[in-house]
This record gives structure tokens, C-alpha cells and sequence, in this order.
């Protein structure tokens, strides 16, 4: 009887090593794959950034300025820059400045 | 009766008694198995502990000269700016060669190339298939391309993949970005002095610059060196509380997407490597280490002050002869007095004076995160050379140090060590000068902005408190004064609560007849033309230019919003 106990309890021992390995290579396959397409995501993130970065510097910017909007974008006056908070339901607007009340 | 004979034999066998365990075959064989086993189980164990301790052990990275460090030439972290866009962005490229040896059907070959790059000149390719052992067939690839021409399976066809630097801003950060050979290693600027963290470095390296500051102010310094007909010009946009450098533009500048080989001195980095001698923009100096000494008060008077000293047969005068000859010390300082300066830093003595301003770091080479930094001209000191120092002739330093020795000055006297690439480490503050250095001083550079006998009234733009100080300078050439200039204006704003050290510099600047000047005390005047090129009419001007235009990114972007 304890022989076979003992039989039984290393094949069980080796059915279930056998199916948690299994599992475990499946699991190993999907972090595999997740992790190429994060890979290849993040190198297409970082190609659109490069460009948008490209696209949005500010020497570009005045470029496109002169070619499409001519007078319409204008520098702002520092006193021109309000802040809106919301404090208590009550908008607040306050002025921008570097200077200390 | 019958008597019976018996006879007791006594025996001693307690010589002959021996106790022996019944010994079997199978228990040898188990003693030995289990022999066996222990030995096993002694390797097993060593070997469990070898393991244990490997898995366990802490990658060493050995440093020394005969250990080589594997770098990954293929590989270059990313530089961000401080709002994380792109400065260098690293991309691979696949360039395409073919090695003539290895084709097998030369007319098959050709045929495939054609359909995948129509456009080339294939009469010169099939010379170089014939003439050459191996060709460069096309360079950069697209990746599309690199898998047509990776299918069609020749063996002749060999991709090497290289690394290209993009630089997307151009020129606007060349002096701090620097450039890379083609090998892959940086030969200026934090290429060069970052060049191997750059190489083993996973995450991008985030450097203290705002882009957007950054093309503001370089815009303002190219339009007035147009103006004012200037060989250079710099500009350094610092914080003052933690050493942050926003902003620093050197001119003239190169692309380095461009990768040339620069040689013309003209291109020295202005802010960093240019050593000057930067004139009365060090009388703040010898103001502050009077007041560091409690020698004086901003209103502590000097009678009768001359015209003219003389030391070792040189004369000191002052540039204005309408400066009236008793002064207070906040008045020397406002009407940039030579003679009062001179008598201020005879005060002080020189041990003290020499003293403060090593403090402050005027005097020895900096330690900056870029290489290329000037190293100020040993100043041999003595009486006469005390009283040059005191109005800032004679001695010299980089514009990055004296943009330093301004912040500490209005920072309330913490030392501060400016910096380009951003780090999370929080500033330690260890104050440096005594007796509230910054709240004399403040007052006095605001009214230098604010006031008429000033020389700086082109930078008071509203809403921002700016002050600072004046320098004008001759350039000195092959060991003699010339007629050219070095203009400099030190600004620091807002003087109620510092935040911010601006300094620019033109190099031989010259008048223009026909600049318009808008006076910003509400009086609406305009005047036409420059009459002194003297940084009161150049550097204060491009000052309140660049400052009008980065105001509103520095009150958004980096004021904290309660």
C-alpha cells in the first residue's frame, strides 16, 4: 500500500511539474510576443514623436505661420496670460506674472 | 546407598566470548550505496552553494584600464530637453553591399535590383560587379526595401547596419550638444563628455534646456547681430536657486546634422570657452564682497572722489566726466564709478577681495557637465592690479562663471553650481556670503534699470523687475587694448524674489545709424540710432528684447502655480 502511494505520488508530482511547465512556456510565449510588440509599438512611437517634434519646433512653426495663417497667430503679452482656479465652485481668474504680490 | 560420582568440569570461555552483529549481504551493500550517496550528496551540495552564491552575486562593473568595458557600438541614448522632445534622436540604418565574389548569376542579379531600385545608374554597377571585390550598392535604406531585397536570398547581397545621429533642432543646440565621428564617438560638447554613458545608457538623458527658450533667445541674438554688426554673441539663461541652466546660445553656430569638420576660431563656444575680460560688470562684485566684509553700506559716503588715479604710471579715469565726485557706494555702483570701484577694493585689501571672488568661482576653471570650458588668465595680483580688478580690468573669466557669481550674489549668498543635465538629486544650499549680501545688492542693480543716471534703462520691461549691471570692455590683442569691444549686460529678475540670471555678450559690437529704440519708462519716446556701441545701447537692448519674448514661457512653464 505505501509502495503504491509512493508510485502514485511521484507520477503525480511528474504530471503536474509536466503541466505547470506547459503552462509556464505558454506564458513565457505570450510575455514574448507582448514584449516584440511593445518593442515595435515604441519605435513607432518614437519615429511619430521625432516627426512631431520636427513638425512642431519652433522654426517650423513661424514657417508655417508665414506660409498659412499670416497675421492671425500673434505674440502674447505676459499680461495678456490669465490663470483660471476654481476654488469653493468659484472661478478665480488671476493674472500670470513672475513677479511676488 | 548409592553414591553417585559426579564430576564438575568448570570451563572458563570468557576469553573465547565475542559479541558479533549478524552480518547479511544486502546491509554491506547498504552501508555502501549509502557511501556513495553521501559522496553525492557532498557534491551536490558544494555545487548547490556555488550556485546559490553566483545567483546571488552583484554585477560588478570593473572600471580599470586592463579590464575593457564591452560597449555596444551600435547604440546612443537620446538627449530630451527639459519638456522631454527630441534634441538627438539615434536611428538605425541599413546600408546594402554586395560582395562581386560571392554572385553567382551576375544578369538574374541585376534584373531584381532594377526592380527594387529603379532609378539607379546599373551601367556603372555592373563595372563595379566586375572590376571590385566588394561595393557599397545603397546606403540608409528604407526598411521596406530591406525586405525586398533581403527575400530575393543572394548571398552576395551583405546588410550592415549603422547608427545616424538626427539632430532636429539644428543648430540650436549645437555648442551644447557637440558632434560624433563616424565611429561613433563624441568629439565635442555632452557627445563628447557624456560619451559613454551615452553608449551603455537605456533611457534617454534629460538636459535642463527648454527648446522653445532656447530658439527665443538664439532668434533675438542672431536679429541684433545683424544690427549691430557683431563677430559673436552669447547668451545664458540660468535659475539661481538650483544652478538650472534654461538657456545657452553661442554664435555663430553649425548644424551638426552636417557633420563638418569646424576649424574657424570665430565658432568657439562664446559661453562656456571664450575668456574675457567683461569690465564694470565686476564692480558688482567689488560692491558685494564690502558688503560681505561689513567694510560698507550701501550708503556709506566717499568724499571728494578724482577724476583721475594713476598706478604705475597708468591712469584711471572715469568713462563720464558728469559723475560728481561725492558718491555714495550704491551711487558708484549705479553710475558704474572707475575711481569709486578703486577706492571700494582698496577698502577690502586684496587678500579679502582675491578671497571673494575665488569663493564665487571667478578664478579657477569651472567644472561643468560640458568639456569645453576656458580657463581664466592667472591674474598676478598687487596694488595696482587691486585697484584694475575692483572696476573688472585686467581680469579675466567665462561668461558661465560670471552668470555663477551673479546668481550667488542675488541668491541670498548659497553657492550654486550651474548645470545642463537634468537630475533629480535635490539642491543642497550652503551659504557663502555673509551679512545679506543679495538684499543690498538687489536694490542698487534695480536701479540701475529704473533710474536716469543708470546705464541699463533699455531692460526695464514691465512686469518682470528686471536689474543688473553693465560692462563694457575693450578687447585686448596680441597684449594690447584695442578699439573693439565686449559688451555685457548681467540681468537678474524679478529683484524682489530672484529667480532668473540672464546674461548676454556681444563680441565687437558697432553702432547702427539706424536701429529705433523704444524707451520703456511709459514716456513712449523713440531715439534713431546707436551712438556709443557700449552695452548700455547693445547688450541692455537685446536683454530687454530677449526677456519681452521668453517672459510669458518663464511665468507659465516655470512659476509655481498655488
Amino acid at each position: 500500500m505505501i509502495k503504491l502511494s509512493v508510485i502514485f505520488l511521484i507520477f503525480s508530482l511528474i504530471l503536474t511539474t509536466a503541466l505547470v511547465k506547459n503552462s509556464t512556456k505558454r506564458i513565457d510565449d505570450e510575455i514574448f510576443t507582448t514584449k516584440e510588440h511593445i518593442r515595435s509599438l515604441k519605435q513607432d512611437f518614437e519615429s511619430m514623436k521625432l516627426e512631431n517634434n520636427y513638425l512642431s519646433s519652433a522654426e517650423k512653426l513661424n514657417e508655417f505661420q508665414n506660409l498659412f495663417f499670416d497675421e492671425e497667430l500673434v505674440k502674447k503679452d505676459i499680461f495678456q496670460i490669465n490663470m483660471i482656479k476654481l476654488t469653493n465652485n468659484q472661478v478665480i481668474i488671476k493674472q500670470f506674472k513672475l513677479i511676488n504680490d | 546407598m548409592i553414591r553417585k560420582n559426579k564430576r564438575i568440569i568448570l570451563e572458563d570461555h570468557q576469553n573465547q566470548f565475542l559479541y558479533k552483529k549478524k552480518k547479511s549481504n544486502l546491509d554491506i551493500s547498504f552501508n555502501r550505496i549509502a557511501f556513495i550517496f553521501f559522496i553525492f550528496f557532498i557534491f551536490f551540495f558544494i555545487y548547490t552553494i556555488h550556485l546559490v552564491h553566483l545567483g546571488s552575486r552583484k554585477a560588478k562593473v570593473e572600471l580599470n584600464e586592463n579590464n575593457t568595458k564591452i560597449i555596444n557600438n551600435n547604440y546612443r541614448a537620446d538627449i530630451i530637453d527639459n519638456n522631454g522632445e527630441y534634441l538627438v534622436k539615434t536611428v538605425s540604418s541599413i546600408d546594402i553591399g554586395i560582395s562581386t565574389q560571392k554572385v553567382i548569376d551576375k544578369k538574374k542579379l541585376i534584373i531584381n535590383l532594377k526592380y527594387i531600385f529603379p532609378n539607379k545608374n546599373y551601367n556603372e554597377i555592373e563595372k563595379k560587379l566586375d572590376d571590385k571585390n566588394f561595393f557599397w550598392f545603397e546606403k540608409k535604406i528604407s526598411e521596406e526595401n530591406y525586405e525586398k531585397i533581403m527575400k530575393l536570398g543572394d548571398k552576395s547581397i551583405q546588410p550592415e547596419q549603422k547608427i545616424i545621429r538626427i539632430y532636429p533642432q539644428k543648430n540650436l543646440f549645437s555648442h551644447i550638444i557637440g558632434q560624433i565621428d563616424d565611429d561613433n564617438n563624441g568629439i565635442s560638447g555632452l557627445e563628447k563628455s557624456l560619451d559613454e554613458k551615452l553608449k551603455n545608457n537605456q533611457s534617454p538623458i534629460k538636459l535642463t534646456v527648454d527648446k522653445d527658450i532656447q530658439f527665443l533667445v538664439r532668434k533675438e541674438l542672431i536679429r541684433f547681430n545683424k544690427i549691430f554688426d557683431s563677430k559673436g554673441s552669447a547668451a545664458i539663461l540660468m535659475n539661481v536657486n538650483n544652478g538650472k541652466i534654461l538657456s545657452l546660445v553661442s554664435l555663430p553656430d553649425f548644424d551638426p546634422n552636417k557633420r563638418e569638420k569646424i576649424s574657424d576660431v570665430n565658432f568657439i563656444n562664446r559661453a562656456t570657452k571664450g575668456v574675457y575680460e567683461f569690465g564694470s560688470v565686476f564692480k558688482t562684485f567689488t560692491l558685494a564682497a564690502a558688503f560681505s566684509e561689513n567694510i560698507i553700506e550701501p550708503q556709506t559716503e566717499f568724499a571728494n572722489l578724482p577724476k583721475l588715479l594713476t598706478c604705475a604710471g597708468f591712469p584711471i579715469r572715469e568713462y563720464d566726466d558728469k559723475i560728481p565726485k561725492n558718491l555714495t557706494a550704491e551711487q558708484i555702483l549705479i553710475r558704474s564709478g572707475n575711481v569709486g570701484s578703486v577706492k571700494i577694493g582698496q577698502k577690502i585689501g586684496e587678500e579679502k577681495f582675491k578671497l571673494f571672488l575665488s569663493r564665487i568661482g571667478l578664478l579657477e576653471t569651472i567644472n561643468f557637465d560640458i568639456q569645453e570650458v576656458g580657463k581664466p588668465i592667472k591674474f598676478n595680483w598687487g596694488k595696482c592690479p587691486l585697484a584694475t580688478a575692483s572696476f573688472g580690468h585686467g581680469i579675466t573669466t567665462t561668461l558661465l562663471q560670471l552668470v555663477k557669481a551673479y546668481a550667488i550674489i542675488v541668491n541670498g549668498g548659497y553657492d550654486v553650481k550651474p548645470i545642463i543635465i537634468n537630475t533629480d538629486k535635490k539642491f543642497k544650499k550652503e551659504k557663502i556670503l555673509k551679512n545679506d549680501v543679495s538684499k543690498k545688492i538687489l536694490p542698487i542693480l534695480r536701479k540701475i534699470v529704473t533710474t536716469k543716471e543708470g546705464t541699463a534703462s533699455l531692460a526695464n520691461v514691465k512686469g518682470y523687475e528686471i536689474g543688473g549691471k553693465t560692462g563694457t570692455a575693450q578687447k585686448s590683442i596680441a597684449g594690447s587694448y584695442s578699439k573693439k569691444k565686449i559688451n555685457t549686460f548681467v540681468s537678474v529678475f524679478p529683484t524682489s524674489k530672484p529667480k532668473y540670471v540672464l546674461a548676454v555678450m556681444l563680441d565687437e559690437p558697432k553702432t547702427n545709424k539706424d536701429y529705433v529704440y523704444n524707451y520703456r519708462d511709459g514716456s513712449n519716446i523713440k531715439y534713431k540710432g546707436t551712438p556709443f556701441n557700449t552695452a548700455g545701447w547693445t547688450a541692455v537692448e537685446v536683454t530687454g528684447q530677449i526677456v519681452e519674448k521668453i517672459g510669458p514661457i518663464l511665468a507659465t512653464k516655470y512659476s509655481e502655480v498655488n
